[in-house]
């Protein structure tokens, strides 16, 4: 089936959402309330299109589409439209871009340039509401710059069903609120910031830190569980500061998060920005090392396929006994993103092949005289007494070993993942250069 | 000049109470009823052309048969959340005759399938809404409501919050649901309102308070009172500057000066009359002139650039100042608004402040534009009419009575 929109015919099925086509075509259409994974509302009347043959202008998420149908987003009348409802949402936003967090990545701010550029005509006070309200679960709210989208609202109304946002007042007095001796609090709270499609409601984690114009994004995955949410990786790389990830943010996925993250996946990006210290044996000690005739290895199951094979295959090398054991926190899971399986890959590891059983790793354990621990979480902080341990790792180890190689995290070593459903994803790096090296460098140099 | 169906016990006193009720004729017609098929019941409406009392206008019979085509439960809300100001036609029904409502509840049950019934009734109606329950009471008691009845109906009563916009019925749905009253979005093609997701009739105290009549004298005693297109009554209510304010049920097409001089006492103090705003507060002023020649009906209204509305009367003499009387208006509409859409929320709230200029008299050339363009941005582009409605009242303002607004202007 076709519909035209601007005179261009596009492709889509009976019965989808018109904004919903657009947006898939790339056919700019401004809005605020509608969101993919949210679902449409219809209260911030910013999708406007005309449609021939229909009366008055029409709102995008509303409309499906049907043979035929011809929309128009340029035509001078509409233009009219948008930009009389975008005066309306601006009206009383207290236009502080310079200190707001969300320019750059704001929608008032892209809207206005694209449809706005006009003088105020307010001649009367603006509307005061409150600012910096502290939500809870590091949410800080403007009321003045929002524009009651109810985003956030429906995401805890709908989504997650904890319901601790709502809409206070009515008319232009009207406000998202958490009701008295309440705060937002849900383990996917920080979603309502990345939903706000302007500065109402930013992070306190993020806010300030970083102007989202420095900000270049690499495609990954997110290493928290083994659900495999889909993130972007924000960092900056500039001229004068230290190179260093922000944030992470949800990047689109129907099948698996949606637009969505767990909070704890979400601010699980500190970790990255750690500065590993190496500090490493000369060679021949190394090798002499490696010659000790019982040696085990344990390697994580967060690990790329290319890593775990890589690994694989310098163990097979060396006459290591190779484990990999899931990292599982039965209080950690939920009905939704989040999985007991903390480990990213584990489904990778029993592909592989790789032994997963834990009374024999113990048992080898035992017998062992070196152990080579690939990042595994659980022998960094494990004392083993009277046992050589060497660590490869991308964070630091804080118990007593023989020596520790800094590798490079998932932010600076690409690779494969496959999710606790089966479904294999890849993730990038940064452009980044390196400051240490990766496992798959380290493990084709040494001994 | 009066015609009294609607009206016709409202001097009897304790009418409310079932024996006296019951002594002026109410609950007569079920008999009538009881002999039709539902579907008879629906044709009969059809054929009277019984339209929606509560503004809008459109024909009953139409949405009563959409909400009797679904299958399974279905629910009858009566809308009683009268807050048009310049509106209370419905309070005199369900104060003074409430047993006419409830047999009115009756037939529509038995017409479209429903065995429940909701009254919403305005929150600041405590009183009235009081009375309605006790009448309710009774009507149980007689066995005309409840299990034990020939058709069994459940009738509640639910007070609202006070809120304008609920008396629209998506909203006064959202709200009887225990949500935000907030309108919903529109469907693309006629279909019933849905409570709980089930089929639903919404209708005015005074549509419903229509059916009796209709039931026990046919269609066409109905059809021959009012106009062609306007068929029947209406309780048009008066107010504003008249002599004798109050409700008066006359047929449709009636002369409206001519209601005001004879029924409204005309305009008070003998001053001259300057304007009339013709069915509650949301439709467009008329000025004296237009005023002699209007006719109190749908179509004739609307060829003057207004509307019948509730058919609630604002009269307006010589000395009223028309700013003084749109900053009222644009208040009511400020403090109103639901806030959910945007053209509403920030259009109410910009032309009232705006309009505060004006009485100050330190208004700007620049501010009646402001009036005009955000009257213009508020028209067409919202969920429910609300808006379009202050637009209409802010546009009617201007047209008629610039003049007044440019005096303003410093």
């Amino acid at each position: 089936m076709k519909i035209i929109v601007d005179n261009v015919p596009i492709e889509c099925k009976e019965g989808e959402r018109l904004i919903d086509v657009m947006l898939n075509n790339g056919v700019e259409i401004p809005h605020f309330c509608y969101q993919q994974d949210l679902g449409m509302d219809g209260n911030c009347r910013m999708c406007m299109v005309e449609i021939k043959g229909a009366k008055r202008p029409q709102i995008a998420c509303n409309t499906f589409v049907c043979e035929g149908l011809e929309a128009s987003t340029k035509s001078k009348s509409i233009n009219a439209v948008n930009r009389s409802i975008l005066e309306l949402e601006l009206l009383n936003h207290p236009v502080d871009c310079p200190i707001c967090d969300q320019a750059g990545e704001c929608k008032l701010q892209d809207y206005y340039m694209s449809y706005g550029l006009y003088d105020s005509h307010l001649t009367t006070p603006k509307t005061k509401k409150g600012k910096h309200i502290e939500l809870g679960s590091g949410v800080v709210l403007d009321q003045e710059r929002c524009v009651l989208c109810t985003r956030c609202v429906r995401f805890t109304s709908n989504i997650t069903k904890t319901g601790e946002l709502g809409i206070i007042g009515r008319g232009d007095s009207s406000r998202v609120a958490v009701a008295c001796g309440h705060e937002l609090n849900n383990p996917y709270a920080l979603n309502v910031v990345e939903l706000c499609p302007v500065g109402a409601l930013t992070s306190k984690d993020f806010r300030f830190k970083q102007r989202v114009w420095f900000l270049d994004s690499a495609k990954s995955i997110c290493h928290g569980c083994s659900r495999g949410c889909n993130i972007f990786i924000d960092y900056n790389e500039t001229k004068y500061t230290k190179e260093s990830i922000y944030r992470f943010r949800s990047r689109r996925n129907k099948q698996i998060n949606k637009s969505f993250l767990c909070d704890f996946g979400r601010l699980s990006y500190k970790e990255l920005n750690e500065k590993v210290i190496s500090t490493p044996l000369p060679m021949e000690i190394l090798k002499d090392l490696f010659k000790s005739e019982k040696k085990v290895a344990m390697v994580s199951p967060s690990m790329s396929l290319q890593q775990l094979q890589s690994v694989q295959i310098f163990c097979k090398n060396h006459e290591i006994e190779l484990f990999s054991l899931p990292y599982i926190d039965e209080s950690f899971g939920d009905d939704w993103l989040k999985t007991n399986d903390k480990s990213t890959n584990f489904a990778g590891v029993k592909e592989l092949n790789i032994s997963v059983n834990q009374d024999d790793f113990e048992n080898s354990l035992e017998n062992a005289n070196l152990i080579i621990n690939f990042d595994h979480t659980l022998l960094k902080e494990r004392e083993i007494k009277d046992k050589k341990v060497i660590h490869f790792t991308t964070t630091n180890i804080k118990i007593p070993s023989e020596a520790v190689f800094a590798i490079a995290n998932f932010a600076h070593e690409s690779g494969t993942l496959i999710n606790c459903d089966g479904i294999r994803q890849e993730f990038y790096t940064t452009k980044y250069k390196n400051e240490v090296p990766t496992l798959r460098e380290l493990l084709k140099r040494r001994p | 000049m009066q015609t009294k169906i609607v009206s016709k016990n409202f001097e009897i006193p304790h009418a409310n109470t079932m024996e006296v009720a019951l002594q002026n004729g109410r609950y007569s017609s079920l008999g009538k009823l009881f002999s039709h098929t539902p579907q008879e019941v629906i044709d009969i409406i059809k054929a009277s052309n019984l339209r929606g009392k509560g503004g809008g206008g459109a024909p009953a019979g139409a949405k009563w048969q959409l909400a009797s085509d679904y299958e399974g439960k279905k629910y009858l809300v009566v809308n009683a959340d009268e807050s048009e100001p310049g509106t209370f036609k419905d309070r005199q029904i369900i104060s003074k005759d409430p047993h006419l409502l409830i047999e009115g509840i009756i037939s529509t049950c038995y017409a479209i399938g429903s065995n429940t019934s909701y009254v919403y009734v305005r929150g600041e109606y405590e009183e009235f809404s009081d009375i309605l329950q006790a009448s309710i009471d009774e009507a149980y008691a007689k066995n005309f409501l409840g299990q034990s009845a020939k058709y069994p109906v459940e009738i509640t009563v639910h007070r609202g919050a006070g809120a304008y916009i609920c008396g629209e019925k998506s909203a006064l749905l959202e709200s009887l649901e225990g949500n935000r009253g907030h309108p919903r979005l529109k469907p693309s093609s006629p279909e019933p309102e849905f409570y709980f997701g089930e089929p639903t009739l919404v209708n005015n105290v005074e549509t419903i308070a229509s059916v009796p009549f209709i039931i026990e004298n046919g269609a066409e005693a109905y059809t021959a009172y009012g106009t062609d297109c306007s068929s029947g009554t209406l309780l048009f209510a008066i107010s504003g500057h008249v002599e004798k304010p109050g409700v008066y049920e006359a047929e449709f097409g009636v002369s409206m000066w001519e209601y005001i001089e004879k029924l409204g006492g005309g305009v008070k103090g003998g001053k001259k009359l300057k304007a009339v705003i013709p069915g509650g507060a949301s439709t467009p002023i008329l000025p004296a002139h237009l005023v002699m020649e209007a006719k109190l009906d749908y179509e004739n209204l609307k060829s003057l650039g207004s509307a019948l509305g509730t058919g609630g009367m604002i009269v307006l003499d010589e000395d009223a100042s028309m700013v003084k009387v749109l900053k009222n208006l644009l208040r009511f509409y400020h403090h109103e608004s639901c806030g959910q859409c945007t053209p509403c929320r920030e259009g109410t709230s910009w032309v009232d402040k705006t309009l505060d200029k004006f009485i100050a008299k330190t208004a700007t050339k620049k501010d009646l534009e402001v009036l005009k363009l955000v009257s213009k941005s508020m028209n067409g582009q919202t969920i429910c009419v609300f808006a379009p409605a202050a637009s209409g009242v802010i546009d009617g303002f201007l047209k008629h009575f610039e003049a007044e607004f440019l005096e303003c202007i410093k």
